[in-house]
């Protein structure tokens, strides 16, 4: 499908069109920035930076139950994802949908996960181009994103001033252009040529940025580098960088049980903490925030690009700019290079 | 403002001393105006430390956070002392670990920096978005001097300063071994007037504004991290036999951690306020601190953090204690 506009005075009105599916955008709670499920087109904050929370959490929830079940009772309830019906997050940053794309590989490598694959299957994502840098922790180029990148995207709207370009990318997003089509119009000559100067601008606004060329190789070697300790002094380890990283995906499962039901849930679960290799014999292969920070950063870049060839780590910034005590993951990396 | 080159001088003393195995400061950020936890175990280090108003951190979170895994066979635990920087406000965690027999004071090497406020990061970043190489901020007066990437810029105190500073009653540290500045006189009263207006509201308001608070919690746990009062070894929130509290995030079991905290923390929060400002989501939560802290000053003339010579409030009885609110 060939480039569409969508001014920004009938963006309500295509919201209000998506709002018959599970639609997702980011909206303000005090000057908190977070994707929410949008009932009122009015809620939605499109001129924003960047969401504190990501939206990984449509796809993959902090908590979800994977079946119910009672005592006595053989049956377990599953939960139907299909119930969720069709759902859009509408607005994501590039880097941010690329973020799914590569939790894609764990979710579908030695088991098929079906509760998130199905989600995956029901969900569109319309993107929204950074003609601005979200913050000046960005680098998103340095890990194969871009600010203007279209993996793993559907639809991509690039701000242009009054207007939104939209481009249409897949058939999933071809099919959600086409409800929304009456509020577009066909994308005048010369759109799409701004678009890529708007693109290319953008890109060089990145302030920050990290050759990784060898790091993969390096990081297993610097198993036992003094630097470890220096990096991690400071961490109190807290799960800021882990559940605010689109690309973090670990989790734990628990069941929890009232009487003589219960629900087995699955909920996000961080390598910052310490019972999360906690051993029931009281053993714990992690014992202190120095191994907790050397796993964080050797599996973001070592051992996922290992095993599905790709970082695991898209350069949205987060874990900086969120950080109590300013550890700097491209801080690290310059060390680990220089190492 | 601290002499810069006076408290190297005086770092540089002190970790060189054989009794002396950490110091605890702060140094530049790696971006914008930022500044961050300093761990100096060499007199070479010492060169990167600063003290400014963008030294937010309490240091004395890191005097309870340090894990101790087993050691190896035959090693023995080093013991030495651990120096460390602390504002008034911070000072005060110092005294309160120390009321708790955290650890013993002779653990202890205190750097005293008498205090004038430091800043809210986040309104620093709002007024000077984008700044990404290291710029500075010092005090001037009744003004904070902003310079970064060649420009230098000149804004009230008032505008930027953390709002925990514009109500704060010890701005010189309580407990101190070296002051690295002359005492700072007090420049502000607290009236808790801030919090009246949570105060006034009924207790459906009320829900009504926690719950929209607490429903935005991620669980991330960097209020309790960061909590100088927050070191119990086994903490609750981690246990999985029993559950006390589920991992599940919803608006209950958020509700019950955020209230459990502020239950533990009456009587012991020092008002660092620490907890409000790592918050990722911005909840409010020295709203519930400083509720508590009124009511405890109110109730029991007490206030935590003041003097290694007290008892802790909750663990000590008096036949003197008001009862007339026990239902």
């Amino acid at each position: 499908m060939a480039d569409k506009i969508l001014k920004k005075d009938k963006a309500a009105e295509a919201l209000k069109e998506l709002s018959k599916f599970r639609l997702f955008a980011p909206a303000k709670s005090d000057d908190v920035v977070l994707f929410r499920q949008i009932e009122d087109p009015a809620e939605a904050c499109l001129d924003y930076a960047n969401s504190t929370v990501p939206p990984k959490k449509v796809v993959f929830p902090q908590t979800e139950t994977l079946f119910r079940f009672k005592l006595g009772n053989p049956e377990l309830r599953e939960k139907n994802v299909e119930e969720e019906g069709t759902t859009v997050i509408f607005g994501l940053r590039p880097c941010d949908a690329r973020a799914m794309s590569i939790v894609d590989n764990l979710f579908s490598w030695d088991y098929e996960d079906p509760y998130y694959l199905k989600r995956r299957e029901l969900t569109t994502l319309v993107g929204m181009a950074c003609v601005t840098p979200p913050s000046v922790n960005c680098f998103c180029a340095s890990v194969g994103g871009e600010p203007f990148g279209t993996e793993n995207l559907d639809l991509l709207l690039v701000d242009m001033g009054e207007e939104y370009l939209v481009k249409v990318l897949t058939d999933k997003g071809g099919k959600l252009a086409e409800t929304i089509g009456s509020f577009m119009e066909n994308a005048p000559e010369g759109a799409a040529a701004k678009a890529e100067e708007l693109a290319g601008a953008a890109r060089e606004a990145l302030s920050r940025s990290i050759d990784t060329s060898g790091i993969e190789a390096k990081l297993p070697a610097l198993w036992d580098s003094p630097l470890w300790k220096e990096v991690s002094a400071a961490c109190l380890g807290c799960g800021i960088c882990t559940y605010l990283c689109p690309t973090c995906h670990c989790f734990d499962i628990q069941d929890e049980v009232e009487d003589a039901e219960g629900r087995r849930c699955r909920m996000w679960d961080s390598c910052m903490f310490r019972e999360y290799t906690l051993h029931a014999s009281g053993h714990n292969p992690r014992p202190t925030r120095k191994e907790r920070t050397r796993n964080r950063i050797s599996h973001k870049y070592s051992y996922f690009p290992g095993k599905f060839g790709v970082i695991a780590c898209v350069g949205c910034g987060r874990c900086v700019n969120l950080c109590p005590v300013n550890i700097d993951i491209l801080e690290i990396l310059g060390k680990v290079v220089e190492a | 403002m601290v002499d810069q080159a006076k408290l190297r001088e005086v770092a540089r003393e002190v970790i060189s001393r054989e009794d002396v195995r950490l110091l605890i400061g702060y140094r530049p950020g790696t971006y914008g105006f930022r500044a961050r936890p300093a761990f100096v175990e060499s007199a070479e280090q010492v060169e990167e430390l600063v003290f400014t108003p963008a030294c937010v951190s309490n240091l004395a979170s890191y005097l309870v956070l340090e894990e101790k895994p087993p050691l190896p066979r035959g090693a023995e635990p080093d013991n030495r002392k651990v120096a460390v920087m602390v504002k008034g406000c911070d000072s005060r965690a110092l005294v309160q670990q120390m009321v708790e027999k955290a650890y013993e004071r002779d653990h202890l090497v205190v750097l005293g920096i008498p205090c004038s406020g430091v800043v809210d990061m986040a309104r620093v970043e709002a007024r000077f978005p984008g700044v990404l190489s290291a710029g500075s901020i010092i005090r001037e007066g009744d003004d904070f001097v902003l310079s970064f990437d060649g420009k230098t810029e000149k804004v009230p105190a008032a505008e930027l300063l953390a709002d925990k500073c514009k109500r704060c009653r010890y701005p010189t540290p309580l407990v101190s071994d070296i002051m690295l500045d002359d005492e700072v006189e007090r420049f502000a009263e607290d009236d808790f007037s801030d919090i009246a207006e949570l105060e006034g509201k009924s207790v459906e308001e009320k829900w009504a504004y926690w719950a929209e608070k607490f429903s935005r919690c991620i669980r991330c746990y960097s209020c309790r991290n960061v909590c100088p009062m927050c070191y119990c070894e086994d903490c609750i929130l981690d246990r999985l036999k029993p559950v006390w509290m589920r991992r599940s995030v919803d608006i209950s079991e958020n509700t019950a951690f955020h209230i459990s905290r502020a239950y533990h923390l009456a009587g012991r929060c020092i008002q660092c306020g620490e907890c409000a400002r790592v918050c990722p989501v911005d909840i409010p939560l020295m709203e519930l601190n400083r509720k508590f802290y009124k009511d405890v000053e109110e109730l029991y003339d007490y206030e935590p953090g003041l003097s290694t010579e007290a008892t802790p409030l909750l663990s000590t009885f008096s036949v003197e204690d008001r009862e007339d609110f026990i239902l």
